[in-house]
C-alpha cells in the first residue's frame, strides 16, 4: 500500500479523527491549528485558526456540521466545520484535556487537568444552540474529580453516562443523572491514553501507557481481553468488519533520539481481537504513533505520529485475504 | 487522487540557454482520466527543473452529504490551495507492506532449532566426528585436546601408505621452541606442506553432470578404497561442476580398481569417462 503523508503540522500529532461517513479526517497537533483533510486524496480542506496553545483533543459531531476542540490555551472552542469559523468558546481555569460530542450532540462533554490547587473536572455544556454566547453559559453539570485526573473520555450508550480513563490507569464510569460514581475498575496500571468504542459501541478499547490495551464491556466495564506489548501504548483502534485491534504506540518522546526506527518500536501492530495475538505489522513513522483512527469502512487507517505526520494507509488485499491460524 | 507523483531528475533539467530567464507557466492537461499537471521552476542550483505530476481522476458516487463537503471552499491554511492535492502538504509515500507474523514461521524456526539441538545432544548417532582424534564427538570436546597423547595417537592411526614428515615428528628433539608443523592440531598443514602428492595414484573422472557435487562423487568413488583428496572443478560464478573431476586414492590398487568399475558407468543420465590423471609410465 502506498500510503498518504498528510504535513500539516509543525508540531507531533495529539490527535486523529474520521467522521461518521468517513470522508473528512480530522487531526490535532501540539500546534495550534487544527487540520481537516479529505480522506479518500489526502487533500487538505482546511484549518481552524484561532488557539494559542496545544490542541489536546478534538470531536466532530454525528453530521460533521460542528467541530469541537480543547486546548492548552485553557479554552474549549465550537468550530464551523464548513468555513473554520469559531462559533463559541468556554473558558476554563486549567487546559482542557479531554472533550467528545454527545451521540446526539446536544451536549458536550470535556475535562480540565488538574493544577496547582484546581482540581479536576468534568464538565456538560449544552451545545445545541451554541453561538458567541457559549462563554457565559453555565454549564449543564460539572462533576469534581478527586484523585487522579482525567486523560480520556467517551460517553456511554444513550448518553446516559460518561466513562473516564485516568492517570493512574483507573476507568470510572459516571451517572449523568446523578452526577455520582457509578461503579469504577482498576485494570491498568498506568496513564490511560486513549478509548475508542467499536462500531456499535458494546466494547471499548483503551491503550495504556502500561504496555498494554485491554478490551472492556461498556456496560459492566468488565476486562475481556488485554494485549500486551513491550512499550508504551499511545492509541488503539477496533476494526469495524475484521475482528483486528491496531495498536500503536512507542517509548516515551524524551527517549525517541536514542532510538533507531529499525527496531520497530514505531510500527503500527494489529492484534487479533478475540486470540490476543499478534499477527501484523505497519512501518512508517519516524516517532512513536499517539493517534490511530479506523476509517469507518474499515478498508482504510490513519495514524497520526510524535513526528507530526499522518499517515492514511488503505489496506492491500492481502490484509482481507488474511486468515488467521487457530 | 494522486496517482503517482513523478519528481524531477537531472534528466527533467531543462536545457535551456537563457536559465536566468523566465519559467515556462505551468500547463495542466487533461487526457482519458489522468491530469497531468507540468511546473517549471529553478531548484537548489539555480538550474531550471520541470516537474511532472500526474493524477488519476476517478469518480466515486457518494452520498448527498459527501457530496455537498466536497463543494466546500477551502479555508485556513489552505484557503489560497487550487483544487485538487497540494504537494506542500499531501505526499505520497513509498510503499509500505503488512508484514505478518505468521505463527507456522515460528514454529518452524522452532522444530529447525530442536533438530540442532537433537544432533548436539546425541553425538552418538555417527554424524559427529572429532577432527583429531576421529572419535564420535565434538572437536572442541575431545578428551586428548591439549595432552601429548594426541600426537601418538594420530600417529599410531596413520595408515603406511602417506609419505610424509612422520618419522620427522616423532624424532623432534624435546626443546622449547615447536615448529609450527609439529604443534599439536597442525598435522593437516604439516602434511600438506610436506607431502607431495603422488599423482600416479590419481584418476580423472569427466562426463559429470552439472549438479554433481564433492558428496555424491565421494559417494561414487569411496566403495574402492581409502581416498585422500577429491577435487571437483566448478564454476567459478554459478558454484556448479564443471564436468570432471580428480580423485587421489592411498592405494595405486584401488584407483586401477576404479577406473576399470567406473569408466563406461551411468551416473546422473550421462556416462562417466575415467582415466588415470597422468599418461603412466610404460614401465608400470
Amino acid at each position: 500500500m502506498k500510503p498518504l503523508m498528510l504535513q500539516g503540522h509543525e508540531r507531533a500529532i495529539t490527535q486523529i479523527k474520521y467522521n461518521r461517513e468517513g470522508d473528512l479526517l480530522f487531526s490535532s497537533a501540539k500546534d495550534n491549528a487544527p487540520n481537516v483533510w479529505f480522506a479518500l486524496n489526502g487533500e487538505r480542506l482546511g484549518s481552524y485558526m484561532g488557539h494559542q496553545g496545544v490542541v489536546w483533543c478534538f470531536d466532530v459531531n454525528w453530521e460533521t456540521t460542528r467541530f469541537l476542540t480543547g486546548a492548552g490555551d485553557n479554552s474549549l472552542r465550537l468550530w464551523d466545520v464548513s468555513n473554520g469559523k469559531e462559533i463559541g468558546k468556554v473558558e476554563t481555569g486549567t487546559s482542557v484535556r479531554t472533550c467528545m460530542f454527545s451521540y446526539s450532540s446536544n451536549t458536550a462533554v470535556f475535562s480540565t487537568d488538574k493544577r496547582m490547587n484546581t482540581n479536576c473536572e468534568i464538565h456538560i455544556i449544552d451545545v445545541r444552540n451554541a453561538d458567541a454566547s457559549l462563554v457565559n453559559q453555565d454549564p449543564i453539570m460539572r462533576i469534581p474529580v478527586d484523585g487522579s485526573k482525567v486523560t480520556s473520555i467517551l460517553w456511554g450508550p444513550l448518553d446516559e453516562t460518561v466513562i473516564s480513563g485516568h492517570e493512574d490507569g483507573k476507568i470510572t464510569m459516571w451517572d449523568l443523572k446523578m452526577g455520582k460514581e457509578v461503579h469504577s475498575v482498576h485494570d491498568h496500571a498506568a496513564s490511560i491514553n486513549d478509548l475508542q468504542f467499536n462500531k456499535d459501541g458494546t466494547h471499548f478499547v483503551s491503550a495504556s501507557k502500561d504496555c498494554t490495551a485491554k478490551l472492556f464491556d461498556t456496560d459492566t466495564l468488565e476486562c475481556l481481553k488485554t494485549y500486551k506489548t513491550e512499550r508504551p501504548v499511545n492509541s488503539a483502534a477496533l476494526s469495524p468488519i475484521m475482528d483486528h485491534v491496531v495498536l500503536g504506540g512507542g517509548q516515551e518522546a524524551m527517549e525517541v533520539t536514542t532510538t533507531s526506527t529499525r527496531v520497530g518500536k514505531f510500527d503500527a501492530r494489529f492484534f487479533h481481537l478475540v486470540f490476543e495475538e499478534e499477527f501484523g505489522r505497519v512501518k512508517g513513522h519516524f516517532g512513536p504513533i499517539n493517534s490511530l483512527a479506523f476509517h469507518p469502512d474499515g478498508k482504510s487507517y490513519a495514524s497520526g505520529g510524535e513526528d507530526g505526520f499522518t499517515r492514511v494507509h488503505t489496506f492491500d488485499p492481502s490484509y482481507f485475504e488474511y486468515q488467521f491460524d487457530y | 487522487m494522486p496517482a503517482e507523483t513523478v519528481k524531477s531528475s537531472w534528466a527533467d533539467e531543462v536545457e535551456d540557454e537563457s536559465n536566468k530567464g523566465p519559467l515556462p507557466p505551468s500547463t495542466e492537461v487533461f487526457e482519458n482520466g489522468f491530469k497531468i499537471v507540468t511546473e517549471y521552476k529553478f531548484n537548489d542550483d539555480d538550474k531550471k527543473v520541470k516537474i511532472v505530476r500526474t493524477y488519476k481522476i476517478e469518480k466515486r458516487t457518494v452520498s448527498k452529504s459527501i457530496a455537498a463537503r466536497k463543494t466546500w471552499p477551502k479555508f485556513g491554511a489552505s484557503k489560497d490551495d487550487k483544487p485538487g492535492p497540494d504537494p506542500a502538504t499531501t505526499i505520497v509515500s513509498e510503499d509500505v507492506y503488512m508484514h505478518f507474523l505468521s505463527a507456522k514461521e515460528e514454529e518452524n524456526l522452532k522444530m529447525e532449532e530442536d533438530a540442532l539441538e537433537k544432533l548436539k545432544a546425541n553425538p552418538e548417532k555417527g554424524a559427529v566426528k572429532c577432527r583429531t582424534c576421529n572419535g564420535e564427538h565434538w572437536t572442541s570436546k575431545c578428551p586428548y585436546k591439549g595432552s601429548d597423547a594426541l600426537a601418538k595417537v594420530n600417529m599410531d592411526k596413520k595408515p603406511i601408505g602417506v609419505p610424509g614428515a612422520m618419522g620427522d615428528k616423532a624424532a623432534a628433539p624435546q626443546s622449547k621452541y615447536i615448529p609450527p608443523s609439529l604443534r599439536e592440531g597442525a598435522n593437516k598443514r604439516g602434511e600438506s606442506m610436506n607431502m607431495k602428492r603422488d599423482d600416479t595414484l590419481a584418476i580423472r573422472i569427466s562426463n559429470l553432470s552439472e549438479s554433481v557435487v564433492e558428496s555424491d562423487l565421494e559417494e561414487l568413488v569411496k566403495t574402492f578404497g581409502p581416498i585422500s583428496k577429491i577435487f571437483l572443478a566448478k564454476d567459478k560464478v554459478t558454484g556448479n561442476c564443471k564436468g570432471f573431476a580428480y580423485v587421489h586414492f592411498r592405494y595405486r590398487q584401488d584407483a586401477s580398481a576404479a577406473i576399470v568399475g567406473l569408466n563406461g558407468h551411468g551416473y546422473d543420465h550421462l556416462i562417466l569417462n575415467v582415466d588415470w590423471s597422468k599418461s603412466q609410465p610404460i614401465n608400470n
